[in-house]
């Protein structure tokens, strides 16, 4: 989570939103989240799990492509 | 505050030593709503928790222990994405900060409280290739 607030803080482009899944448990499912942490770009699951802050940065950009 | 979520002396005293860090005035907005309807949550060990009052506890909590924290707490009758609370220029958190996501929120204080960004060159030289706007959400569950 702090990864992406990084980038949103370092990046006028990125926003960045934690969202707890059980309490906001039909936006969870939306996104197919069944482990955590998920990590949804632009409304899409990308992964899910611990990163890197190296790996977290490319697999964002590999999203946002 | 509420049984379960009390902050601590030494907690507080965690979270004091953070803010002091702070290299700049971080503002925070809370917003709540409706304190009706109590959710059943994981992190809260299966207890039945109003996490809007909750969160309003903790975050007071947090930004009673710097002077360059300001909290701004608005309060919505109607439902939506509540508690939500944002940190500074757009870092936003939906739901309760307990557990390793109170670590998380103190953390986020802290980065938007830096003069610097904490990224490292190279990531912050591949960011600035972006072309367009981008949206992250992290789904995490307190534990």
């Amino acid at each position: 989570m702090l990864l992406a607030y990084k980038l949103a803080l370092a990046s006028p482009r990125i926003t960045a939103r934690g969202i707890e899944a059980s309490e906001f448990a039909t936006e969870a499912e939306r996104h197919g989240v069944h482990s955590v942490p998920a990590i949804v770009v632009d409304d899409r699951h990308a992964w899910a799990g611990s990163v890197p802050e190296p790996l977290f940065v490319e697999r964002v950009l590999a999203a946002s492509g | 505050m509420t049984a379960g979520f009390v902050l601590g002396e030494r907690e507080q005293a965690a979270i004091r030593e953070a803010l002091a860090g702070l290299e700049r005035h971080v503002d925070v907005l809370l917003e709540l709503g409706p304190s009706s309807a109590p959710v059943t949550l994981l992190a809260a060990g299966g207890r039945e928790v109003d996490t809007n009052a909750t969160t309003r506890t903790i975050v007071e909590s947090v930004c009673g222990l710097d002077d360059s924290l300001t909290l701004e707490v608005v309060e919505h009758h109607g439902p939506g994405p509540w508690p939500r609370t944002t940190i500074g220029e757009g870092l936003v958190y939906q739901g309760m900060p307990v557990g390793y996501e109170l670590t998380t929120l103190v953390q986020a204080i802290v980065e938007a409280g830096r003069s610097e960004s904490s990224l490292s060159a190279g990531s912050l030289e591949r960011i600035e290739t972006l072309e367009r706007d981008l949206a992250i959400d992290v789904f995490v569950t307190p534990t």
